[in-house]
């Protein structure tokens, strides 16, 4: 265990370097920053005198190695639009964000479970077709979209909930909601299929030809049995929150690492989005060892190396 | 076993990830803000007989360096905070603030008398000291985004604690109107020196009728009354900036009451504001004027004046206006608008529409079947440009212009633009943050055009070198309104419209938007 992670940590360094390679590279390629600063009626000289003063006149490749080691050294360069380095800025925006993605995944975890194991044991029944229809419609609706209706419908409309920003638990709701959909009708997929595939084993059917109540064989038999796979893709889902929270914290003017990313990409403030990127692919990283682990963990079937 | 370990995994995750939201959202709850109860969606109510004001805008401030940063809705924000040495009223007239009273001593030194008795947010005595401390930073430190447009002043001389002399490079007519502006708020040099840029950064402190309370990054920012504040005594309690980039969800805010005023909506959205019970619209000019630049290049068809006087007359202003801004805009055919220093007001609010005569002056010119050419434009930078640019291609197809219009995203159109590299015409707008006439002229200079749109007129380059020193205001008008109507008639660039700025209003305020697109507080008042 102990050098197995040893080993996936080690294998962290090579992918967090050459994502800072691709994301220095598409961030340079997609314009140009001090032009973005300026105001439109800047002249030339005005222009030229910045970027010599930010350093951009320098070639790419001395950029790159400059970037390189101050980022080795923990040092993410200095944000050109709050003037300040990047790094802590963002993960000032890490609460937020977690407190978003957390509530998301449990709306998720709670809307999926039960309708998993009923749409799984009623299979081909109406409630089935129901659940799954409604599961392909959940994962169809763009967070943008479900997002506006349901301001419109919730806030606009009956004023029961409120609009948009980050301030009481009532605020979390329709976030929440929004970014949980797509992730519950996921799960909720994910654990039927499971839940028949381990409804059909020998085991199962052996447990029934001992007589004994069908919940207790669900519940008790089926179903912790059919959470392995699940608790390690709830883990996996990570990539999918953060992907959820760029739209989602947009909309509802959450003041997450999502609307961050946004606006950093918007205004060229390269420093951010490479922090940013970075931080998102740590946490990918980390969430997908983490599920490694836990799927060990759960089924020792499964070898270290 | 395994089972159990299972379940064990699972309470373990959900009573961590339980424990998380509450931890989360227990700390995002201030002490200094007591959380609307649940469903509330009316933070702007006066609570506990306080006065709120709360204002959304697409987005946060920049930063509180006022002189690192380019940005109006930033600047709407800080002029509640920092104060100029003079002040722009509604009608954009120059008024004393922390400047008492000036004069020229001669062509480049001014020399200002300073209010007495003001006092920063933190206590700090304002003296002559932080006029030199603030002017001189922007005027020299070049990696400043307002070194630019400071860079002309040479020194800020104390002559006693409240009497300073700026002395500028050149003669500098324009002065009291950079005064007035981004970049201009005085700063307390004391704190400064003392504690840090890193601390003003965190805990800014101006002498403004506003002091900081609170900010949260792209969230909110909260400004409370400055009691000591030497003025009028601020109208409001404390105001609210919120940050809403969505422009559905902003609009969402102001309908239910959660925000009094609601920046940019929208004019799709337009209609629903106004139609909504408990609000209503505002539309105010901006300094924002929407134009073709053409190409005079050797070689071009635009080379040609009858076929730019052609384009200019095939296209109808006012029904871009009117079809696509739901009427938010001036047709105009002067980047000079009213209320910048030197306006031809003869060129403003009128258009020159005559679909007939452009045919006749192609035919003139020697294209009687038509011709075609090349049109740049954006998509998405400005409020409608695509469609816009769609209707005016249209326009020109019905005189037999067959124009090929290209769409660019801001930052490769940027890149086409510096490098010079547009073909016959593009479209583009330009602001005028100077309130003055010289800089609607800074790119037709033969020297500035080259390459651009080529246009040089040496009576022009004349006129405009004599303007931007000369001293004598009257004389000066006159320069730059026969400079407006040279440039209406040979039409290097070709004006569309002035641009409006759309707000959604609570009722129970009033409120006027200004040209500057400022947001003074005070100028904003409960009914």
């Amino acid at each position: 265990m102990r050098q197995y992670l040893f080993k996936a940590i080690l294998q962290m360094i090579p992918v967090l370097f050459l994502i800072s390679l691709i994301v220095f590279v598409l961030v340079y390629m997609t314009g140009d920053p001090v032009s973005l600063m300026l105001s439109d009626t800047a002249t030339d000289e005005d222009r030229a005198i910045l970027i010599a003063a930010l350093g951009l006149d320098q070639p790419l490749h001395v950029q790159y190695f400059r970037y390189l080691s101050n980022l080795v050294q923990g040092d993410f360069g200095t944000s050109f639009r709050y003037n300040m380095p990047a790094l802590p800025i963002v993960l000032e925006r890490l609460p937020a964000t977690f407190e978003l993605a957390i509530a998301a995944m449990l709306f998720a975890t709670v809307i999926s479970i039960p309708l998993g194991i009923l749409s799984a044991t009623k299979r081909n029944s109406f409630l089935d077709i129901f659940v799954s229809g409604t599961s392909v419609l959940g994962k169809a609706m763009p967070p943008f979209w479900l997002g506006i209706m349901l301001i419109l419908l919730f806030s606009v409309a009956l004023k029961a909930l409120p609009v948009s920003g980050r301030e009481s638990w009532v605020h979390l709701i329709l976030p929440a909601f929004t970014l949980g959909t797509g992730i519950a009708a996921e799960m909720t997929r994910l654990i039927r299929s499971s839940m028949l595939e381990i409804l059909g084993q020998d085991y199962i059917r052996t447990a029934r030809s001992k007589g004994l109540i069908e919940s207790l064989i669900v519940y008790k038999h089926a179903f912790r049995n059919s959470l392995i796979p699940v608790v390690t893709i709830m883990a996996l889902q990570t990539s999918t929150l953060i992907g959820g929270t760029l739209i989602t914290e947009t909309i509802f003017s959450w003041p997450g690492m999502g609307q961050l990313i946004i606006q950093a990409v918007n205004n060229r403030d390269m420093a951010i989005v490479q922090a940013a990127v970075f931080v998102v692919a740590f946490l990918v990283i980390f969430s997908n060892m983490l599920a490694d682990i836990l799927y060990r963990v759960l089924d020792p079937r499964i070898k270290y190396n | 076993m395994k089972k159990r370990i299972a379940g064990l995994g699972l309470a373990v995750i959900l009573a961590l990830s339980s424990a998380l939201v509450g931890c989360s959202s227990q700390s995002s709850s201030t002490p200094s803000q007591p959380s609307a109860p649940a469903g509330s969606t009316n933070p702007s109510a006066e609570n506990n007989g306080e006065k709120v004001l709360t204002i959304a805008s697409g987005n946060d401030i920049v930063s509180f360096d006022i002189h690192d940063h380019n940005n109006t809705s930033t600047e709407a924000v800080h002029v509640n905070m920092f104060d100029y040495l003079v002040r722009k009223d509604a009608q954009q007239k120059v008024q004393p603030l922390l400047a008492t009273e000036w004069e020229t001593v001669d062509d480049t030194t001014w020399r200002f008398k300073l209010r007495e008795g003001v006092t920063f947010h933190n206590g700090d005595e304002f003296t002559a000291e932080d006029v030199k401390f603030t002017l001189e930073r922007v005027a020299t430190d070049n990696k400043l985004l307002e070194y630019g447009n400071y860079k002309q002043i040479k020194e800020v001389k104390i002559i006693d604690p409240h009497t300073i002399e700026i002395i500028t490079f050149e003669p500098e007519p324009v002065l009291l109107n950079r005064l007035s502006r981004l970049g201009s708020g005085i700063l307390p040099s004391k704190y400064i020196k003392e504690q840090g840029w890193e601390e003003f950064l965190k805990n800014p402190v101006g002498t403004g009728p506003y002091k900081l309370k609170e900010w949260k990054r792209d969230d909110r920012l909260v400004l409370e009354k400055n009691d000591a504040y030497f003025g009028e005594k601020p109208k409001w309690d404390k105001v609210v900036f919120r940050s809403i980039p969505e422009d559905a969800t902003r609009v969402a805010e102001l309908l239910t009451g959660g925000v009094d005023i609601a920046v940019n909506i929208p004019p799709s959205d337009l209609k629903r504001v106004k139609d909504n019970n408990g609000t209503d619209t505002k539309q105010g000019p901006t300094q924002r004027v929407m134009q073709l630049t053409l190409r005079l290049t050797p070689g071009t068809v635009t080379e040609n004046p009858k076929v730019r006087e052609a384009i200019d007359l095939a296209i109808d202003k006012k029904a871009i206006v009117d079809n696509i801004l739901s009427g938010g805009g001036v047709p105009t055919r002067t980047r000079v608008t009213p209320g910048n220093f030197g306006t031809n007001l003869d060129l403003y609010g009128n258009t020159l529409y005559d679909p007939e005569k452009a045919k006749q002056l192609l035919a003139e010119a020697g294209y009687p079947n038509g011709l075609e050419l090349n049109m740049s434009a954006t998509s998405g930078r400005y409020l409608k440009d695509k469609e816009t640019a769609e209707l005016m291609q249209a326009m020109l197809a019905e005189v037999g212009i067959n124009a090929k219009l290209e769409f660019l995203e801001w930052s490769k159109f940027n890149d086409r633009y510096k490098a010079k590299t547009f073909n016959e015409i593009f479209m583009i707008a330009y602001g005028n943050s100077m309130f003055d006439g010289s800089l609607a002229f800074d790119r037709l200079t033969t020297e500035r055009a080259k390459g651009e749109s080529d246009y040089s007129n040496p009576e022009l380059d004349k006129l405009l070198s004599d303007a931007g020193q000369n001293m004598n205001a009257e004389e000066r008008e006159k320069q730059y309104k026969r400079a407006q109507e040279i440039i209406a008639e040979e039409r290097p660039h070709i004006y569309l419209f002035q641009m409006n700025a759309n707000y959604g209003v609570s009722d129970r305020i009033s409120f006027e938007p200004r040209l500057d697109e400022m947001l003074f507080a005070d100028e904003i008042t409960l009914k």
